[in-house]
């Protein structure tokens, strides 16, 4: 019974909107944009969270990634009795962490160099990752033609590769890429699988020292270190240098997710005993996730509080107007006060009429807003996110934005005296 | 004798907190019979429209007792005078007050939508009324589609809709030509015989005479016009 009578009220309440069409589009446009710019920003945000979680969570976020870091030269040249440049993490480390450190599932080496790749008559630089066939595995490196390296690969310490498809390109090789053979450093390895295009991004790449420059080629672990070694020279104008790095990167899976920050920590310890010049680093993806996302969503307060005050300036703008249609309405609302009208009702009428304009706008504006995140993402190929958490906020937002603008003008209507009313013109 | 649907006992109005005030209502003893069309005259300025909102319930006495219908309406709220103005009296205004953005239709329901009664339910009244008035015709139309002779029959049908105890016209034909003013003339005296109670408020002499008893405010108190 009350409902009717409700529903009634609002329908009347937009006959009046409906008659001053310009002026209620106009006042809606304020709301429109503003509930727009919110969709958009926590579109934005929401997508730069998932990209975060898409570049971080590559790394796994059960892993901690050990890298060997090159130490800042000493300028003592006296320390420097042997020419070779050696640091980093020993193949001694490796084997104690798998032995000492509880909760690890592995731990898995990977030795990196570069070197020059020949096909042909054409040359690149190449990056050598000899990995264990896991490594690949572990950080989805899927092939996308041929196969992926395999334990049997690192067992006979054959001489075949995966390669990146940039390589090809590089070396302008555009036939079946499969048991192709490429000259490395002086040996021979065949192709035996072309990656998928799913570079790392980002953190990915830094975390797992991966050169934006330089073709990533796969070799099995064994087949380089049994048969080269670890030690390296590079030739640079008029000099050498030899470096000996026994393993740039170790890969701890943990068991438990929960241990991982912990297991972590008791690794950097016991590394920190033997490496006093501290070279190397540990990357913990959980970590940095926490941190990048804590950071994200300052940001993303930010950008929707900037967008909010758009809101705000619409909810003014609802407030002015409605202002202007009490002092309009005047007369009106002394007849109705004449028939009846409780203040109550004066206040509910004019409550309606913002609520209905802001609602609207509400709408539309999230509409509007997921036509622009639409059209941002197409031009500048940013990830976005719409949720539905972020159209009820909006949404919510916008009536609460009709209500609060409403109740100034409101009052000011229901508190006019009915004979005042009445005899306005 | 019959009840007394106005009842005002020695009903003073002043405004002004500080001497001297303005003294507009000065003892008025006022009887309205149920069933009794009752005209009261006045020039400018002799207090009709400070006795119009007082009978309205859109004002409060300044002393003196008004029992409407017999409740005694001097010491009400603000929601309870608009309680009262809803259902107990029924407005006609001299500029008809019609709400512009409303149909024929809505406008009659208007004083529904502030009443205890359930508008779904009330359909057939509002459709009674309209029909009373002879306006069906103009049911879907805006007050601007309408001549002011059909506005006023579009206010009055929007009076009757919740059966009033009492009709309260302020110079119902103050806006329209003679003839269209005969006619809602006419319509008021039609009520008055299917035993309405109105009181109607003028300053002309002609539009007072159709009433049944003449009454005449000068300087703030009632004096019989036919005894002037």
């Amino acid at each position: 019974m009350i409902s009717t009578k409700h529903l009634e009220l609002v329908r009347l309440g937009l006959r009046s909107l409906l008659g001053y069409p310009m002026r209620t589009v106009l006042t809606m446009l304020g709301v429109v944009f503003g509930v727009g710019s919110v969709i958009a920003m926590l579109a934005l945000g929401a997508g730069a969270e998932r990209e975060l979680l898409r570049e971080i969570g590559r790394l796994g976020i059960q892993n901690i990634i050990i890298n060997s870091v090159k130490p800042e030269e000493s300028t003592d040249s006296s320390s420097r009795a042997n020419w070779i440049n050696s640091y980093g993490i020993t193949f001694k480390d490796h084997r104690r962490i798998v032995a000492t450190v509880p909760g690890i599932k592995r731990a898995l080496p990977v030795h990196v160099s570069k070197r020059t790749v020949w096909s042909g008559s054409k040359r690149v630089e190449g990056t050598l990752y000899a990995v264990m066939p896991e490594h690949l595995e572990m950080f989805q490196l899927n092939t996308s033609v041929g196969r992926n390296l395999s334990h049997l690969d690192d067992e006979k310490l054959a001489r075949v590769c995966v390669i990146r498809s940039g390589l090809l390109k590089e070396l302008s090789i555009f036939e079946d890429p499969v048991g192709l053979p490429l000259n490395i450093g002086n040996e021979t390895f065949h192709v035996v699988g072309v990656l998928e295009d799913d570079a790392f991004l980002g953190y990915a790449r830094k975390a797992l020292s991966v050169d934006a420059k330089s073709s990533e080629i796969y070799v099995p672990y064994n087949s380089i270190l049994k048969r080269h070694g670890t030690r390296s020279i590079t030739r640079r104008s008029g000099s050498q240098e030899a470096t000996d790095v026994e393993l740039n990167q170790v890969v701890v899976s943990v068991e438990d997710l929960d241990q991982v920050l912990i297991t972590a920590r008791v690794i950097d310890s016991l590394l920190d005993r033997s490496h006093p010049e501290k070279d190397y680093e540990l990357v913990v993806p959980l970590e940095v996730l926490a941190q990048r996302q804590k950071t994200q969503k300052v940001f993303n307060l930010a950008l929707v509080a900037i967008a909010s005050i758009s809101l705000l300036v619409g909810g003014i703008g609802i407030a002015n107007i409605m202002l202007a249609t009490v002092t309009e309405r005047t007369k009106e609302i002394g007849v109705r006060r004449a028939l009846g009208a409780r203040r109550h009702h004066i206040m509910a009428q004019f409550l309606t009429e913002t609520t209905t304009i802001s609602t609207i706008g509400g709408t539309v504006g999230v509409l509007v807003g997921i036509g622009l995140v639409q059209v941002l993402t197409l031009f500048t190929g940013w990830t976005s996110v719409i949720t539905l958490f972020s159209v009820l906020l909006s949404l919510s937002i916008s009536m609460a934005v009709g209500i609060i603008s409403g109740i100034y003008p409101a009052r000011r209507a229901a508190g006019l005296d009915p004979i005042t009313a009445l005899r306005h013109e | 004798m019959k009840n007394s649907v106005v009842s005002l006992q020695g009903v003073h109005k002043y405004y002004g907190e500080l001497e001297p005030r303005l003294h507009v209502l000065k003892g008025i003893d006022l009887n309205v019979a149920e069933g009794e069309f009752v005209s009261i005259a006045g020039t400018s300025g002799s207090g009709k429209s400070t006795l119009l909102n007082l009978l309205g319930c859109l004002d409060d006495t300044s002393k003196g007792t008004y029992l409407l219908n017999g409740k005694d309406v001097s010491t009400l709220s603000d929601d309870q005078l608009s309680q009262i103005r809803n259902e107990d009296i029924g407005f006609i205004f001299q500029s008809f007050n019609l709400i512009p953005q409303l149909t024929v239709f809505e406008n009659v329901q208007v004083p529904l939508l502030y009443g205890a009664r359930s508008i779904s339910d009330c359909g057939d009244l509002c459709m009674q009324v309209i029909d009373s008035v002879g306006l069906i015709p103009r049911l879907e139309h805006r007050p601007s589609q309408l001549s002011g002779g059909e506005c006023q029959r579009v206010a009055i049908a929007r009076a009757l809709i919740n059966d009033p105890a009492l009709l309260l016209a302020d110079e119902p034909t103050g806006n329209l030509d003679t003839s269209t003013g005969d006619e809602v003339l006419a319509l008021i005296e039609d009520l008055h015989r299917q035993g309405r109670s109105v009181v109607m408020i003028t300053h002309d002499p002609d539009v007072a005479s159709r009433a049944e008893r003449r009454l005449l405010l000068t300087d703030g108190v009632i004096v019989d016009a036919e005894a002037a």
